[in-house]
């Protein structure tokens, strides 16, 4: 039993350790996403995509700063809640949820202009 | 050597559960990395997924569906007798006993433990302690499984980009339930396979069998 009991114990400390978890960070990704499309700093917001985001926004022939300037996202406004979960993490903001994911770089966008639809994925103008 | 002669049983399932938890780590980091690739994301390392909740979930899940197992067959063959088998007390056996025949209180043995010897809540605990052993390691393994299994689908649910659940939500979700009874389900036909299949069949030198010759009558008696 007691190779039981440590194992156990240690399952316990893992769940400990994966419950406290850090909001800040996405929150100020999502904050900055948004003051940065909302100041047409387009490139900067691109590159605060994921890689696969930032591919598939733009149509052939354009860039991601080009497509992400043209879907006139409106603006986010304060943070109003965050939800993180492993490596993912959702941003609600007073005008915008945002979706986002962590890389060893940091927290990345990868969709934004999301409106719900009840229990199915959300709507977003900007996803992967 | 005698002292591994004498716990070769455990030592040997140790081993083998140290193999086989290192084999689902593995195989597991290597699943959950080409859902990575295929999602657009970064694969993670060996020890970034078994302090992942989706490791944890695999593993508590297991656990608990086996941990009931031994307790339901524990607390079971207490009350119910099956005729024939060796993993049963014989018919009109039924019940926790006497204390003469428990060899407990006065009539506890030089070699009885110290607890056996005693009356009262002392004697009552020890004398179901290996029930309630089972059934809190199950306990705690099917909250364990609730809470991983809570984080590891609200990640996939937020790679989904919809919104996460609380936990008592998931505990009454399709998928809790899914991941709970197809364990159980297993574990109790293993369990009904082990008590009926023992009436008619032998495993010549196991404990876990009737001795060869035994007929197929014979109730509790171990080879």
């Amino acid at each position: 039993m007691r190779p039981m009991r440590t194992a156990l114990a240690a399952l316990a400390l893992l769940l400990a350790a994966g419950c406290a978890v850090d909001t800040a960070a996405p929150a100020r990704a999502a904050a900055r996403f948004h003051a940065a499309v909302a100041a047409h700093q387009d490139e900067a917001a691109c590159a605060m995509l994921t890689r696969q985001t930032a591919r598939k926004l733009p149509d052939p022939g354009e860039t991601c700063a080009t497509a992400l300037g043209q879907l006139r996202l409106g603006p986010g406004g304060r943070v109003t809640s965050v939800e993180v979960w492993g490596d993912d993490a959702l941003v609600r903001l007073a005008g915008d949820t945002v979706f986002l994911h962590r890389f060893t770089d940091g927290w990345r966008v990868r969709a934004a202009g999301c409106e719900p639809e009840h229990d199915l994925p959300y709507d977003c103008e900007v996803e992967d | 050597m005698r002292w591994i002669r004498e716990n070769a049983l455990s030592l040997t399932f140790m081993t083998l559960f140290v193999l086989a938890l290192a084999g689902q780590a593995v195989a597991g980091m290597l699943e959950f990395n080409d859902q990575q690739l295929v999602n657009g994301l970064q694969p993670v390392s060996l020890l970034a997924y078994v302090t992942s909740s989706a490791f944890a979930v695999d593993v508590s899940e297991n656990w608990q569906s086996e941990y009931l197992q031994f307790l339901l067959f524990i607390m079971l063959t207490v009350w119910l007798v099956q005729k024939g088998s060796p993993e049963s007390k014989r018919p009109g056996e039924e019940g926790p006993g006497s204390d003469e025949e428990q060899l407990v209180g006065p009539y506890a043995k030089p070699g009885s433990p110290a607890w056996a010897r005693v009356t009262g809540p002392r004697l009552h605990l020890f004398g179901n302690s290996l029930g309630l052993a089972m059934g809190t390691v199950f306990v705690l393994s099917w909250l364990a499984q609730s809470v991983s299994g809570l984080a590891a689908g609200n990640a996939q649910r937020l790679t989904d980009l919809r919104d996460p659940i609380s936990w008592g939500a998931y505990i009454t979700s399709p998928e809790f339930w899914n991941r709970s009874l197809q364990n159980w389900q297993s574990e109790l036909l293993a369990v009904l396979s082990m008590v009926v299949l023992s009436i008619y069949l032998r495993q010549r030198g196991s404990p876990e069998s009737k001795p060869v010759g035994a007929p197929h009558s014979a109730t509790g008696i171990e080879g």
